[in-house]
């Protein structure tokens, strides 16, 4: 219920990091957006709405990512911290940051959106996930994803910066829910994609896959998110577009691993950066402390530490006595 | 004739003869009683004109008030019952063939109604005199044979021993001159409002207004004070919606009008005793928007919010608040009447076991947040992470201008809530009898694993240990303590930090003879937990660090503990 004029002035939209920064920077562009990508590299064009190619504008100075009304954060959640502490000396109520992180931060499994709160002044924040892959944002392909905010303002700039007929943006103000989700279904793919690699079926996958949502559910309830937000576009949504193909190197790297390879090897076959598997050992930590059980995140955790293998694995989760669903 | 209870409930005022000279240095309540009229036609036009402006249909409302209202007083059966259904089941009779210009009337009749029975009362003479007497009339209840002593020289009070003051109120101290404060304390007793009351008074911070439970009229004391100093009055049986539209309302024009206020975010008191973390924020919602409307105006005036955190080594009402959280969910009850704050007998028992304990209750004054959950300094300037001023205003502009939002206001209140709840952590001051219970509770659940906490509340008598192991444990579980007041995470009370075990054992048990009831048994050099419901209470103050707090053998009993956080 905002007063006021209806006519708005044009967003300028700020884009820190140009791996899948550039697939949004495109999105963002090709809507007709005034758009400005952080990064200290030179950015191939993009193919614009009418085919033409489009150059993206790039900056390497936070300042100018200061004057921008929305900025999409697309940096590992690692560098969220340094970033952000940075980039916060230019930004202040104003703003809206939106992150696309697959992660969770620390021994206290900060979100991104709690490490952003805590670097900067900007409360106005939201999780954008979902099987957003790079080909719809990049090629235009049809798509969907989810944003996750306590601002209703924040899903409406993303839906302006980047949706169209063929990119549907949804919403909830569970933001926990939705970053927990986001960062925890690669977890879930590498489970997925070592249970393929050892030789199992779709009806293994599938009860994997059921069960591990349900346990990414607990996690995202014990960090304040709600169980339902796990059954949507943040979790489900995601594993079930990476399992019909949409190749993620998290199910690349549990093949991997299950054929043999050390972590390290399999880390360097995938040959990019997997966020999501080095977030398990932290959350078995984290669970620990606060009595709760995890039996898969605990196998995937003992697989990827290399303290079990794929015959103790199955063991130890099918062994389990069997509860309600 | 009206009962005496009712009279008790009705609003003591005492007659004004002449205008009470008013100073221009006196704090702003003084005015309120000259702006009351003005107050509530403001606040029943906004009331009005909000459900107009949002299309809601006046039948609609007038319907659903008079259902819940009706609903109310059928099960209350009262004096109120009998003054008020009939009117309300004529409402529901006739809305639906009253004209809009009925409907209007009736509406704006309930609003006001409502506005009223809210509104408070400002008697700066009352105010006056409160702030020599009330401490030692408090103070007397302690020991009252001192009682003209106490009237003969007012500020010699017990009291004022047994509260102590703690943190940062000098920052309070310079925001009430920058902007509007809102004081937020922690909730634990209805001494609370009284402990505060006195805490601004001896801090030289000026009285706050405050929303009152209507069950808060039932000591008469603490009646005649809430009448004259302020408060208003919220009922908490009255369901219906529109009314609670007419409490954000007021609380929303009186902030806007620059009076300070106090509410207590945790809702009602935490009947766990755990740190109120679950905080309903309804109230604190309506300082972004009186902010937003001030600048829309063009005349921003800052609000700030500062945290305080009430810790008390004994608490009055103790026995009924566990007890009733102890009731399966759903029989707890949301408004408790008959406690032991409605009976003088346990104040005078409650005091005498804290007449010699100095510092038995701290009220401590948090880091001032601005609505936004950012810090501010003493100029009430707001500060970002690296201590850069920022403006807050910036909040509430969209696309440069600013804007009332209700759902982003609800955003940033939960942020704030967040901020709060830290806040309080971190300002807990823990006591002598929390630290005690919790290394016996511990031992408790350590001999009984897995069980439920219905389970050990069984177990009296069973689980303890020698004397000299319970000394060992709690000068172990104190240092580990201390390390975390040493990183910031949380506070300790002064004797606490410097006494030996063995008095903080026996302050502990002679504190809580209160009770009437052994809570802890020391014989034949053993120490056992004989109520498991009191020392569950006590000790769960510290719940958050539970496994901080613990040994490495102890991990998995104090893992139980800590994963208890939330639940209160």
């Amino acid at each position: 219920m905002a007063d006021g004029s209806t006519t708005q002035p044009r967003m300028k939209i700020g884009v820190v990091g140009a791996g899948f920064g550039r697939g949004l920077a495109a999105a963002a562009a090709r809507t007709g957006n005034d758009v400005c990508v952080f990064t200290r590299r030179e950015l191939a064009p993009v193919e614009g709405a009418d085919g033409s190619p489009l150059t993206l504008s790039t900056t390497s100075n936070y300042d100018a990512v200061g004057g921008c009304d929305l900025v999409f954060l697309a940096v590992p959640s690692e560098y969220t911290q340094p970033v952000m502490r940075e980039l916060g000396e230019y930004l202040d109520g104003r703003h809206l940051v939106v992150h696309v992180s697959r992660g969770l931060v620390g021994d206290e499994l900060d979100t991104v959106c709690e490490v952003i709160k805590r670097e900067t002044s900007v409360r106005r924040v939201g999780a954008l996930a979902g099987p957003l892959a790079s080909s719809v944002l990049v090629d235009g392909n049809p798509g969907g994803a989810i944003v996750g905010t306590d601002f209703p303002e924040v899903a409406e700039a993303v839906r302006e910066a980047i949706g169209s007929e063929r990119l549907r943006i949804y919403e909830t103000d569970d933001r926990v829910g939705v970053e927990v989700g986001s960062a925890l279904t690669g977890m879930l793919l590498f489970a997925l994609g070592y249970a393929q690699g050892i030789g199992f079926g779709p009806s293994t996958v599938g009860v994997l896959a059921s069960r591990g949502v349900s346990e990414v559910a607990r996690i995202a309830e014990l960090l304040g998110g709600r169980d339902e937000t796990l059954s949507g576009l943040a979790c489900l949504g995601d594993l079930v577009s990476a399992v019909a193909g949409d190749a993620r190197p998290e199910m690349e790297l549990g093949r991997s691993m299950a054929q043999g390879l050390s972590r390290e090897d399999a880390l360097a076959k995938v040959g990019t950066h997997v966020e999501s598997t080095a977030v398990a050992k932290r959350i078995c930590r984290y669970a620990e402390r606060m009595n709760v059980e995890l039996p898969i995140t605990n196998a995937i955790t003992r697989v990827l530490e290399g303290q079990l293998s794929s015959a103790e694995a199955v063991k130890q989760l099918m062994g389990r006595r069997v509860n309600r669903e | 004739l009206p009962s005496p209870k009712l009279l008790l409930r009705r609003r003591l005022q005492i007659p004004q003869f002449r205008k009470t000279p008013i100073s221009p240095d006196d704090p702003r309540i003084f005015d309120f009683n000259a702006e009351r009229e003005l107050i509530i036609g403001e606040v029943v036009s906004r009331v009005f004109h909000g459900y107009a402006e949002a299309g809601v249909a006046l039948d609609y409302i007038l319907n659903e008030t008079a259902h819940h209202e009706a609903r109310r007083l059928e099960s209350q059966k009262d004096e109120e019952t009998g003054a008020r259904l009939d009117g309300w089941q004529k409402i529901l009779r006739k809305v639906s063939k009253m004209s809009e210009a009925e409907r209007v009337e009736a509406l704006r009749g309930i609003i006001e109604r409502y506005t009223r029975d809210v509104a408070g009362n400002f008697d700066p003479r009352v105010y006056r005199f409160s702030k020599s007497i009330v401490p030692p009339f408090v103070g007397a209840t302690m020991r009252p044979r001192s009682l003209t002593k106490m009237i003969t020289e007012p500020g010699t009070a017990e009291l004022t021993r047994v509260l102590r003051s703690d943190g940062d109120p000098n920052l309070a101290r310079s925001l009430v001159q920058a902007g509007t404060v809102v004081f937020v304390p922690t909730h634990s007793s209805n001494l609370d409002s009284l402990a505060v009351g006195e805490q601004l008074v001896r801090e030289n911070l000026p009285p706050a207004v405050y929303g009152a439970g209507k069950n808060l009229f039932s000591n008469p004391i603490v009646s005649f004070f809430m009448h004259n100093l302020g408060a208003y009055r919220v009922d908490r049986r009255i369901r219906a919606p529109l009314y609670k539209q007419v409490l954000k309302t007021y609380a929303a024009v009186m902030l806007e009008r620059g009076y300070h206020m106090l509410f207590f975010p945790g809702g009602t008191r935490s009947r766990s005793n755990m740190i109120d973390s679950r905080l309903k924020l309804g109230l604190a919602g309506t300082a972004v928007e009186a902010y937003a409307r001030s600048l829309i105006r063009g005349r921003p005036r800052r609000i700030f919010f500062v945290p305080i955190t009430i810790n008390y080594e004994l608490v009055l009402e103790a026995e009924t608040l566990v007890a009733d959280f102890l009731k399966d969910q759903g029989k707890a009850r949301y408004i408790i009447e008959d406690d032991e704050f409605s009976r003088l007998d346990r104040w005078y028992s409650f005091f005498t076991s804290l007449a010699s304990h100095e510092g038995a209750c701290v009220v401590r004054f948090g880091e001032a947040l601005d609505p936004f959950g950012n810090p501010v300094d003493a100029a009430g300037r707001s500060l970002a992470p690296n201590g850069r001023e920022i403006d807050p205003a910036s909040y509430i502009l969209q696309r440069g201008q600013p804007r009332l939002d209700p759902r982003r206001d609800a955003g940033y209140t939960r942020e704030l809530g967040r901020r709060l709840a830290e806040s309080y952590r971190r300002e807990t001051v823990v006591m002598t009898t929390q630290l005690v219970a919790h290394v016996l509770f511990r031992r408790l659940v350590e001999v009984t694993p897995g069980q439920d906490l219905f389970a050990r509340m069984r177990r009296r008598g069973e689980a303890g240990y020698s004397r000299a192991q319970m000394l060992e444990q709690i000068g172990a579980t104190r240092d580990r303590l201390l390390r975390l007041v040493r990183e910031g995470e949380v506070q300790v009370s002064s004797t606490l930090r410097t006494e030996s075990p063995e008095q903080t054992l026996e302050r502990a048990m002679q504190a809580l003879k209160y009770h009437g009831r052994p809570v802890i048994n020391l014989e034949d050099g053993q120490v056992t937990a004989e109520d498991p419901a009191l020392l569950f209470y006590y000790q769960n103050r510290l719940v958050p660090w539970a496994d901080r707090l613990a040994a490495p053998e102890q991990m998995a009993a104090a893992r139980e503990i800590h994963a208890m956080e939330g639940s209160g």
